[in-house]
């Protein structure tokens, strides 16, 4: 009797248990995820070498020692405006930790990203640099944006990630602070 | 012996609950149809071996706006927006390895006879002659969903515009394509009509 009694609570467990996956799956905006995806050991950064929002010339390679978050974006990409404010959060947890972020927006201009800008909140205090050709896309292997890669201090990649980020979830943020050692 | 009768019952509804639930559950797995409150774009969507797959219909006014605030004139960018564009995600949440795909391989299928679709290097090719400026250009060729692509698990993803080159209120079957080290997998969607 109480094997019955345990098999029908088993039961109604895994009811329940089911009833929630289900509702998990209601669909809205997709999601912005939080996995970072290793990247095969040794592989060395390309270049990368542009204007930044003052007029003034960033070089990654002036960057080494430190770990780079290298964010490749757009204002008209929907997931790369709802990864931004998170961008920011997880500058702002970090810059005092060795690590600097870079977004890299392609082929718009200062105006539109200016504009853009100021309605982010937290309003991105970050390094924005402009491809204006999108000459970046081939170099670093993109094929569709956002694409962020995460450089370690001694300039080879970590990790990448193809699609819209929380970059202030505590999986990304652990990781990238972790690189700094 | 004495039974209760409603340790009868509870069985029968537990028993019952149990079939419903994995019911719903394996149909969800399937096709599921949903409608933006807001704007009424529908979008149909799958998940299949831990890939998620789905299209939404891109009314023709948003379209021609999007494009018209990259700085595409409308002349220029009507070829392109005649007809249904899908906003288009494919993401990795658990499949057993990466995934790798190329769109031409996918397959939409107009009462059951295969359509072509114009590739995104056609597109550019075509705009290009429009007299379309760069950064327009730019913006058209990195807002297409990706021709070709792989996403590690863990929820690599992308989403782009996909143009299928039907008219509007034109109904398909899209059948998305990608292997895993060789081994082939693929996602249908059913039914999916263009916005009018």
């Amino acid at each position: 009797m109480q094997n019955k009694q345990s098999r029908y609570y088993f039961l109604g467990l895994a009811v329940l248990f089911l009833t929630l996956l289900n509702s998990s799956y209601a669909e809205g905006l997709p999601p912005l995820t939080h996995g970072l995806s290793p990247v095969e050991k040794g592989i060395k950064a390309p270049e990368l070498r542009f204007k930044n929002l003052d007029d003034d010339v960033v070089d990654l390679k002036s960057l080494k020692g430190k770990v780079v978050v290298v964010n490749f974006w757009a204002t008209w990409c929907p997931p790369c405006r709802r990864e931004m404010a998170s961008l920011e959060k997880l500058h702002q947890a970090s810059k005092n930790k060795n690590v600097e972020v870079l977004a890299v927006d392609i082929g718009e201009d200062v105006e539109t990203v200016y504009s853009f800008l100021g309605r982010v909140d937290p309003s991105p205090r970050f390094q924005i640099l402009f491809d204006s050709d999108a000459a970046s896309m081939e170099k670093w292997s993109i094929r569709g944006l956002p694409t962020t890669y995460i450089i370690k201090p001694d300039g080879t990649i970590a990790y990448k990630a193809i699609g819209g980020r929380e970059f202030d979830h505590p999986d990304i943020l652990n990781k990238v602070i972790e690189l700094r050692k | 012996m004495y039974k209760k009768p409603m340790s009868l019952s509870m069985k029968s509804i537990i028993t019952l609950m149990f079939w419903l639930v994995l019911f719903s559950f394996s149909a969800a797995a399937e096709q599921k149809v949903q409608t933006d409150p807001v704007t009424g774009a529908k979008t149909w969507g799958t998940k299949v071996n831990g890939v998620h797959f789905s299209l939404t219909q891109i009314l023709p006014e948003q379209l021609k706006a999007f494009y018209v605030n990259r700085g595409f004139s409308l002349e220029q960018i009507k070829s392109y927006t005649s007809s249904c564009v899908y906003m288009t995600v494919l993401r990795n949440d658990t499949a057993p390895g990466e995934i790798h795909y190329t769109s031409n391989n996918w397959t939409i299928l107009v009462n059951n006879k295969r359509h072509i679709l114009v590739p995104v290097s056609q597109w550019v090719k075509k705009l290009s002659k429009t007299g379309a400026t760069k950064p327009a250009l730019i913006a058209f060729r990195w807002a297409q969903f990706p021709p070709e692509q792989s996403y590690e698990p863990g929820g690599n993803w992308n989403q782009g515009m996909l143009s299928i080159g039907l008219s509007p209120s034109s109904r398909f079957d899209a059948i998305a394509k990608w292997d895993i080290a060789g081994k082939e997998f693929e996602a249908k969607l059913t039914g999916v009509q263009c916005a009018k």
